[in-house]
């Protein structure tokens, strides 16, 4: 049997994180699923394991002098998706993450540290810039979500670190766009999500990004791509489609389904642009 | 209390204490001494076990495996067929197939030893898809062409003769895949010894189909085991004859041990191990005239039974038997072919081969409906069976047929014609229909021949007690049952008991499977009742009944000819979708059903059945995909195999047409099939017209209707 | 290692034992209440479903060391509330029971819906149950029994 820990502070978990490199259990939804054993058989991990769902030092959600919005690593998908300082898009993604069960366990914590290609929360996190912060006895470090997820089930996560906080910086858009097709309407696992978005003023595009989920081992982003868009007029928007959609397709990796996913990706990304093109009301693109 | 009437509206009788949590099932039963198993199973699909390399035992811990039996005594289930063994012996079959059972007390040390255990095979090419078979490159599992059971059902002259006429003739290959039962409760067993008897307690559907099933494996007869079933949390056929697999190692583990033994499966090991609804492969040749009118129609169907016959011959006879669907074609010839490979054995589900050839036979005329330009309801209601009508056995349709009643009924409510008429091929927006029926009870002469059905009344001062075999496994018939003799008996329903069957303690009242129980042992309550009535003043008494065909309905089991089915019930569904076109996801806007039960015998169990059926039927259509991929399922949970949540369908609207049946009680038909027939083919003529594609292959998730746009 | 100390329908009690343990396990094997059901294993079918701090989680995926000092509620507790009672006659006379094995998690969900929203619609109702998978019903006579809970039970909500 491994050994297993409760800490009562986030101080005694760093400490045991770097004494024992325990892996944090945040809510439980993935990692006591992943090492299930059966029915009355507890679970079996082969690292020493520390139940930190009670540390109350890392839940909670603020919004900073800048407009950044932080958000503990602890706190719940069902917390995010009820909380108006977040988002759009996180809220989106946290409101139709699994069941309702599942998002009152489930936290951002650990749906990023697990980074499962079909997570839901990484992708618009990382079209957001999102940054994670790292803690650890020696010190505190924050990078880039799209830098601290590898790839699939890899993260830059050091053996002594614990995710403490989520932060994302603030993002101003006219149209936005969040889809995911899960397996069914509810209680659903990510079959392909797209997030997007485009703030414009004065018909000049000012920003455009866009970052796709479950389709390929992590969320793909081409900043290079969304440049193709920076500073052009909405006008320009028809002409310079195809290019953009075929870049988007280059970014994808789909293992499983390629066709539909690629050609959802693709209409999904179509309609977003053609949407704002033709004259859509700022506001969220349906 | 008051008296109870038929049409009274009425609480489930275990409703409170499963709504309490106190309802006590398979896994919350706590046995002093009790222990633990699991199956030690095939890794491989097809070869030889070469060494089994069983780890080291704790003391208290045993392996049990085919040497096991006493010599002597085959290593079979006795199923219908018997050729199922209950210890894989020298080769295995399929990925999954038993090869012992490891028992002791500790689950955790059970996990560990079963990760010690190591089977060594000599690998053989395995056949696994219904094509394979038919292709028969590999070694022939079963005589030589695969083919484990076959039959051929005719009539109105010879098809060639009228194919050759036809102007065109409309080839077509509909597939169904396999579909995973996902009863919440997974199946689960013990066994133990009471009173110098073998017991075993079983989440089952059919407990004397156990006993008989694996006395066989100790030599014994059927009455030296006890079977009690306890509070079965969902079945849908998936507890038919399955539990034997269970019941039978642990027969065997029982007779060494002696002492109680649990076999529970977690969900992994019951979406990868038990059995599932049979794929099938169902090819047309239709002629038609240059109007669209058809003149004959050969079908070819195919079911995937996987390794062993167990129940497939007579899931192939139902489902020959309804390829017709609900119509007369001039002529019709139907050939069925059970094919042998090597994935888990295919079984009951709810229609018993019925909804395959359903559905494609439906989604094959709205084929043709539409290449002709002739609205599918039209089309269809052209070769409606009605009374008097020569079905496909030669035997014929006995009662009134409803369905232009029903089709009205549902098109009305839909709106069907304007919907269908104004909703452009293609637009995103589709509504389709379907119409279906399903055989009640025992196909040909099970009723008569093999069941015969008893059912004991024994009347004590003011409680009568039913004593029979039938089970509740959520359908409601503990509650239709005592409700059938309380209203004939004038009494009420706290005045009549009815438990769950311990086959030491009533009659055979034959397998709870088939729609049979309302409409035959039903009628047996019924008819003891009416007998009992005469008795009301006798402080104690007691009436037995037994199954009794009506006249004049002869059936040949050797050639299958003759009234198949005593009575049907009959469907008709409406389903409206629009389509996401940007993502294929499909929207169910409504769900209109008809069907006629005879006379329904309690409103919130036929709305529950009902509502149920339909469900699962859109599920199969829609969502449920299990694939099997070198005889190794590939989906394994619950969030991989994914059926319907509260959010996917909207609520459905249902009618029923009263049609009293006469040998059914107070005129009730089998519904519980046959609600599951018709749904998911009017979900794909929806989304068909909704998308302008056409569809061959059910389920159809978002990333295979990418396929059919085109 | 330490007790793990929570309180379980209403009444303190201590776990002594692993705690990577999970709840569903310490409730059917520790406690020997047997009313929440194991229907999957990882947190997707709901049979399992308790009240967490009054918040419905699937206790298949939570080790009981997550629970230290939290308030937990099953079908064993809420049943003998003046909710509880309402629940599930509800659910009885409204014909929501079929097999019942997903019933008592769907009870417990309907409790953390009504907990939250004393009078929902029918789209609310079906939203709050959908990580309750059943298989027999089709749902529309579970949503209609919550439905009618919800009159029945005005004010205690």
């Amino acid at each position: 049997m491994v050994k297993s820990f409760i800490p009562q502070s986030l101080e005694e978990a760093l400490k045991i994180r770097a004494e024992e490199h325990a892996i944090p259990l945040a809510g439980g939804s993935d990692l006591m699923v992943q090492h299930r054993k059966g029915t009355g058989v507890v679970p079996e991990f082969s690292s020493p394991i520390m139940i930190i769902t009670g540390l109350n030092e890392l839940k909670g959600i603020r919004t900073e002098d800048d407009g950044t919005v932080v958000i503990g690593a602890l706190t719940t998908s069902a917390e995010i998706a009820e909380s108006e300082m977040v988002p759009f898009f996180v809220r989106k993604a946290a409101s139709l993450m699994g069941a309702i069960s599942l998002r009152n366990s489930a936290t951002i914590g650990g749906n990023i540290g697990n980074a499962s290609p079909k997570g839901d929360l990484p992708q618009p996190l990382i079209l957001l810039d999102a940054s994670v912060v790292l803690k650890s006895i020696s010190g505190e470090r924050t990078i880039l979500l799209d830098d601290f997820i590898k790839g699939s089930k890899k993260t830059e996560l050091r053996d002594d670190e614990i995710i403490t906080e989520i932060r994302i910086p603030k993002a101003e858009w006219t149209y936005g766009y969040y889809r995911k097709i899960g397996t069914r309407k509810a209680n659903a696992i990510s079959k392909l999500s797209l997030s997007a978005l485009i703030l414009a003023e004065d018909g000049v595009i000012k920003d455009f990004r866009v970052s796709s989920g479950a389709a390929g081992p992590k969320v793909a982003r081409s900043r290079a791509n969304e440049e193709k868009l920076i500073g052009k007029s909405i006008s320009e928007i028809e002409g310079l489609k195809a290019d953009i959609l075929d870049t988007h397709d280059t970014v994808i990796s789909p293992h499983a389904m390629p066709e539909w996913r690629r050609n959802t990706t693709r209409r999904m990304l179509d309609h977003f642009l053609s949407e704002v093109a033709s004259g859509a009301p700022a506001g969220i693109i349906e | 209390m008051s008296v109870t009437h038929i049409d009274d509206r009425i609480t489930r009788v275990d409703a409170l204490e499963k709504a309490r949590g106190e309802a006590k099932y398979l896994a919350d039963l706590k046995f002093e001494n009790m222990l633990y198993s699991r199956l030690i199973r095939s890794t491989i699909a097809r070869g030889k076990i070469r060494n089994i390399r069983v780890p080291s035992l704790p003391e208290g811990y045993y392996f049990i495996s085919a040497k096991d039996i006493p010599e002597g005594n085959k290593n079979a289930l006795k199923m219908i067929a018997d050729d199922w063994r209950c210890f894989a012996d020298g080769d295995v079959k399929y990925v999954g197939e038993t090869i012992g059972i490891l028992v002791g007390s500790d689950r955790g040390v059970l996990n560990k030893l079963f990760d010690e255990f190591s089977v060594e095979y000599e690998e053989e090419t395995p056949v696994i898809s219904i094509d394979d078979a038919i292709n028969n490159e590999a070694a022939p599992l079963c005589g030589e062409n695969n083919v484990m059971c076959s039959l051929v059902s005719e009539r109105g002259g010879d098809v060639n003769e009228a194919l050759a006429k036809a102007s065109e003739i409309i080839e077509e290959t509909i597939e169904t895949g396999f579909q995973e039962h996902v009863h919440l409760e997974t199946n689960g067993a013990i066994a133990t010894i009471e009173d110098g008897k073998y017991v075993i307690y079983a989440s089952a559907q059919c407990p004397f189909y156990i006993r008989k099933s694996i006395c066989g494996l100790l030599g014994l007869n059927p009455e030296d085991i006890v079977v009690k079933q306890t509070v079965t949390g969902g079945a849908f056929g998936g507890k038919e004859h399955f539990p034997d697999v269970l019941a039978g190692p642990l027969l065997i583990a029982e007779s060494i041990i002696k002492k109680p033994i649990q076999l529970s499966f977690d969900r992994e090991e019951d979406m990868l191990y038990s059995v599932k609804r049979h794929p099938s492969k169902i090819v047309f040749r239709t002629g038609v005239d240059e109007n669209g009118n058809i003149l004959g129609s050969d079908i070819k169907v195919y079911y995937n039974c996987g390794a062993y016959l167990s129940s497939s011959y007579v899931v192939l006879q139902r489902g020959v038997f309804h390829a017709n669907g609900v119509y007369l074609f001039p002529c019709t010839r139907i050939e069925g072919y059970g094919m042998a490979t090597n994935t888990f054995p295919s079984c009951a589900f709810r229609g018993f081969g019925a909804p395959q050839t359903l559905f494609a036979i439906e989604t094959h005329m709205d084929h043709i409906a539409r290449k002709f330009g002739i609205d599918p309801a039209i089309y269809k209601k052209k070769y409606f069976l009605k009374k008097g009508d020569e079905t496909v056995t030669e035997g014929h349709i006995i009662e009134d047929v409803k369905l232009n009643e029903m089709m009205e009924q549902i098109t009305s409510a839909s709106d069907y014609f304007r919907k269908s008429a104004e909703y452009e091929i293609g637009s995103g927006k589709g509504i389709g229909i379907s119409f279906y029926n399903h055989g009640g009870a025992f196909t040909g002469n099970g009723e008569q021949a093999i069941i015969k059905g008893r059912l004991r009344l024994i009347k004590d001062g003011n409680t009568f007690t039913i004593l029979c075999g039938q089970t509740e496994m959520g359908q409601g018939f503990r509650t239709a049952l005592r409700k059938i003799v309380a209203a004939t008996l004038e009494v009420g329903m706290d005045d009549v008991i009815f438990d769950a069957p311990n086959t030491d303690m009533v009659p055979d009242s034959g397998p709870t499977a088939a729609s049979r129980s309302t409409m035959i042992v039903g009628n047996l309550g019924y008819r003891a009742a009416l007998q009992m009535k005469e008795k009301m003043g006798e402080e104690h008494a007691e009436v037995e009944v037994q199954y009794e065909h009506p006249e004049g309905h002869p059936w040949d089991q050797t050639t299958f000819k003759g009234d198949a089915y005593l009575g049907y019930g009959w469907g008709a569904a409406c389903v409206e979708v629009e389509v996401d076109k940007i993502t294929n996801e499909v929207n169910v806007k409504g769900i209109w059903t008809s069907h006629d039960i005879g006379h329904p015998i309690d409103e919130l169990i036929v709305h529950g059945q009902v509502n149920g059926g339909v469900m699962q039927s859109l599920g199969y259509a829609a969502m449920e995909k299990m694939e099997n991929r070198n005889g190794h399922f590939r989906q394994s949970s619950m969030s991989d195999y994914v059926i319907p949540t509260s959010m996917d369908f909207p609520k459905q609207e249902y009618f029923f047409v009263d049609n009293p049946y006469p040998w059914g009680p107070f005129g009730a038909k089998g519904m519980g099939e046959l609600v599951f027939n018709g749904a998911d083919a009017a979900y794909v003529d929806a989304v068909e017209r909704a998308l302008g594609i056409s569809c061959t292959k059910i389920p159809i998730p978002v990333e295979d209707i990418e396929g059919l746009r085109k | 290692m330490s007790m793990i100390e929570f309180r379980l329908n209403g009444k303190p009690v201590a776990f002594d034992g692993n705690p990577l343990k999970r709840l569903l396990d310490v409730l059917r094997d520790d406690f020997g209440i047997t009313g929440t059901k194991e229907g999957c294993g990882e947190g997707e079918c709901g049979a399992c479903s308790v009240l967490k701090d009054g918040k419905l989680v699937t206790s298949c995926i939570i080790p009981v060391g997550a629970v230290g000092g939290c308030e937990i509620v099953t079908i064993e507790g809420l049943r003998e509330t003046e909710q509880g009672k309402c629940l599930v006659e509800s659910f009885a006379e409204g014909g929501a029971v079929q097999c019942g094995f997903c019933i008592p998690g769907m009870v417990m969900a309907a409790e953390a819906i009504l907990l939250k929203n004393p009078h929902p619609s029918e789209a609310d109702v079906r939203l709050a149950i959908s990580g309750n998978i059943c298989r027999c019903t089709g749902y529309d006579l579970i949503v209609e029994s919550i439905l009618l809970a919800s009159r029945k039970g005005e004010g205690l909500w």
